[in-house]
């Protein structure tokens, strides 16, 4: 299985430590590069030397917000084409349409129970892996 | 014989000798006389035939030059003798003419000329006789008569008559006559009361009409030469203001110029309008005349006219609204205070101007201009315009116009009814603003909503996640009692975030974008029991087929699914039954679910569709649901009741419009 490599880009420490956790238990290879919030990620993203092979987004954010964020990276022409899955509790339909509208490659919600959260994150990465994804 | 005999008749013969001797002396004296008395009667005689003659060939020359026609008829009509202007009259042909006069008489007057012509006979004369007469030409004449008995040694012999024509003077007269008894008529039932007084002050003339109006019990004839000097005096009282009434009469008097349209009010409410006309003949002064007309209708339908126009002219000027006339070209004719409030122009500055020049604000100019050339084809309208007043200010403006046409329907400009509706306006945009910014809030409050529900979750999560990593890690180390606990946290959370959920759906009701669609419900509940987890003893059944109806899927799924997970929750009967029926209504439907529960006392059926009303507080309920049941029906335009036995069942009833 390809190792991925995870932009993560979440403000809340606990949800960051879980995704960490998941990984770990699950045995995965892929690594997770964090950021706290959208301001963060840009910069990463600006160096354009380690750019992620997919990006995990949380909408709820200070700062730049994840749709915000999103709509900054579309208009990029290097960064518009990696997969950006949002990941988070909202459930608001106008912020589901919003995001695929903007061009999201999935929109996950943060279930409450670890173990379902765990679930959904083995299935997603799993998935990503066995996609062909633009060479950088 | 005897001697004696002989004696006797000797001397009776003597005695008649001696008789006629004496006889025969007497006649000769007699005749001597006699013949003297001739002889001086011839001499006479002669001496009156030379007069006579005299005389009369002096009256030949009167009889014939005379003008009037003159004839001599014998005392049975046949005329002896006529000159030449009876000729004419007659219609004969020369004077010489036989004929009988009486033939000329009109049959009609045959016998007053037989009685005329006795008296003639008996009295010697007869004057101012007239006759209708046919002349000889057969024309009809009036003629008069003046005729005498000529008398010879005082025996009437013949009859003399001056005959003139006066057909056309009777007919004058007549005439005169005539329209003299219909102006006395006239003026006697004249409308108007009519004194004529003569320079004396003396009643030539009145009428009946003055009798009425001055209260005189008399009639007019009766009135005539009556002296009016105290007249004013004596009727003053007649009228409201008797010394006024006194007063003018004497100035009038005084001038004596005509005066015309005087107004007297009488105390009976009568109101007098009264002419005087001073009558000059040859620049003198001869008397006047004094005219009373009754005015009181006229007077009065004029005042009530009068007061009527008053009150629609206040009316108009104290109405709310604006009114404004103006001719064909647009020009302001007229303007009531209204409108000059409402443009804070004065009336000055407004009429003859062109409204739509001055008033409508620039983008509205257009608007007038095509409603001017409408109004012109008849069109009666409203519409809405915008007006920038003196101030400067814009106001708007509710403008009704009509065409105002003349007596013979042509079109001569137009009426315009204004009304300031800025207020309104402004409360109407106010309005729009306050919907626009409801819309905004209540977008806003969705928002914010899934922030809050997002952001009172995210702990949850956390705090899951944390336990789990909790038991994972000390597995080992946790007795039974703390893993029971750890559930029990576990459990708390689950329903604090189910609570959450339940808010957030909640405040979302209401704000939905989606538009309504016709939901099949039959398949929508069917599909929805098939979904939904529902225990092995209880049984859902739907007893009719359920209807389509216009609304939200999502919304009425949630509706069936609350209530039927409702009446599964609290079922406690071995063999749980929930029925689901419906009823058309005409213009909804009625829906029940019923099942055999436990039941709800009857003080809490209002109670429980408040939310955060949960009557059981259980692992599973957070009290919103039928919150949302409610809210659900009503934006569906119905309504929610339940009816309820504790221990044998409960049935809830709602409505959906179709």
């Amino acid at each position: 299985m390809k190792t991925l490599k995870i932009l993560l880009i979440e403000d809340d420490m606990i949800e960051v430590m879980k995704m960490n956790r998941t990984i770990s238990s699950l045995k995965l290879n892929h690594k997770i590069i964090e950021a706290n919030n959208g301001e963060e990620a840009l910069n990463i993203l600006r160096k354009k030397d380690e750019l992620p092979d997919v990006i995990l987004l949380d909408l709820n954010m200070p700062k730049i917000n994840g749709i915000e964020f999103l709509k900054i990276l579309k208009e990029d022409d290097v960064l518009k084409y990696i997969p950006t899955i949002i990941l988070t509790t909202s459930s608001n339909q106008k912020d589901l349409l919003e995001c695929y509208e903007i061009g999201v490659a999935g929109y996950v919600l943060k279930p409450l129970k670890y173990e379902d959260y765990v679930s959904k994150i083995e299935k997603l990465l799993a998935y990503w892996s066995i996609n062909e994804l633009k060479k950088i | 014989m005897n001697p004696n005999e002989i004696d006797i008749l000797k001397r009776a013969l003597e005695r008649e000798k001696a008789a006629r001797k004496q006889a025969e002396k007497i006649l000769e004296a007699k005749s001597a006389e006699l013949y003297s008395a001739n002889q001086k009667l011839l001499k006479y005689n002669k001496n009156l035939e030379i007069l006579l003659t005299n005389t009369d060939s002096q009256l030949q020359g009167v009889f014939e030059n005379i003008v009037d026609a003159y004839v001599i008829i014998d005392l049975l009509g046949n005329i002896m003798k006529m000159n030449d202007a009876a000729v004419a009259l007659l219609g004969f042909k020369s004077t010489k003419e036989d004929f009988n006069l009486i033939n000329l008489v009109h049959p009609s007057e045959a016998e007053r000329v037989q009685v005329a012509f006795k008296k003639l006979l008996e009295k010697g004369a007869i004057t101012d006789f007239q006759v209708n007469i046919i002349t000889k030409t057969k024309e009809s004449k009036i003629v008069h008569i003046n005729a005498s008995i000529i008398y010879d040694q005082g025996k009437p012999v013949a009859a003399q008559g001056i005959v003139r024509d006066i057909t056309q003077k009777k007919a004058n007269e007549e005439q005169l006559i005539e329209s003299e008894s219909r102006l006395s008529t006239l003026i006697l039932n004249l409308e108007s009361g009519v004194l004529l007084e003569d320079e004396n002050r003396k009643i030539v003339l009145t009428n009946k009409k003055f009798c009425e109006f001055m209260q005189i019990p008399s009639t007019p004839e009766a009135l005539k030469g009556f002296d009016c000097s105290d007249a004013a005096e004596q009727s003053k009282f007649l009228f409201k203001n008797p010394e006024n009434f006194v007063d003018r009469i004497n100035q009038i008097l005084l001038r004596k110029k005509a005066v015309l349209g005087d107004e007297l009010i009488m105390k009976n409410g009568m109101i007098l309008e009264r002419d005087f006309i001073p009558i000059i003949h040859k620049y003198q002064y001869k008397g006047h005349l004094w005219k009373y007309r009754d005015v009181t209708l006229r007077r009065t339908y004029r005042k009530s006219l009068e007061a009527e126009k008053h009150k629609y002219y206040n009316i108009i000027s104290n109405m709310n609204l604006g009114l404004v006339e103006v001719d064909t070209d647009d020009k302001i004719l007229m303007v009531n205070q209204s409108f000059i409030n409402m443009t804070g122009y004065s009336e000055k500055e407004l009429v003859g101007i062109k409204g739509k020049d001055l008033l409508p604000i620039k983008e509205d100019q257009s608007i007038m201009d095509e409603k001017v050339i409408e109004r012109k084809t008849g069109k009666t309208e409203s519409y809405e315009l915008r007006i920038k007043n003196k101030q400067g200010k814009v106001k708007y403006w509710l403008v009704s116009g009509a065409p105002n046409y003349d007596l013979n329907g042509n079109i001569i400009g137009s009426i315009g009814v204004n009304f300031d509706i800025t207020e309104i306006k402004s409360l109407e945009l106010q309005k729009e603003s306050l919907l626009k910014k409801l819309e905004k809030s209540n977008n806003e409050l969705h928002e914010y909503a899934h922030v809050v529900s997002h952001d009172l979750k995210s702990p949850l999560r956390s705090i899951n996640a944390l336990l789990s990593w909790l038991k994972e890690d000390n597995k080992e180390k946790l007795d039974a009692a703390s893993l029971q606990n750890f559930d029990h946290i576990e459990a708390t959370v689950e329903k604090m975030e189910q609570l959450i959920t339940d808010v957030l759906e909640y405040s979302s009701i209401g704000s939905e974008e989606t538009e309504k669609v016709d939901i099949n419900l039959n398949v929508l509940v069917t599909d929805l029991l098939n979904i939904l987890f529902i225990p092995k003893h209880v049984n859902v059944s739907i007893e009719n087929k359920l209807p389509i109806i216009n609304g939200h899927k999502t919304k009425l799924q949630q509706l069936f699914q609350n209530l039927i997970s409702n009446a599964i929750k609290f079922i406690d009967k071995d063999k749980g039954v929930i029925k689901i029926n419906v009823e058309d209504l005409n213009t909804h439907y009625k829906f029940s679910v019923k099942d055999n529960g436990m039941g709800i006392e009857e003080k809490f059926h209002d109670k429980i569709f408040k939310i955060f009303h949960a009557l059981n507080k259980s692992k599973d309920s957070t009290g919103i649901g039928l919150s949302i049941v409610k809210k659900i029906v009503e934006l569906h335009d119905g309504e929610i009741w339940l009816e309820s036995e504790p221990k044998i069942g409960t049935t809830f009833y709602f409505t959906l419009k179709k």
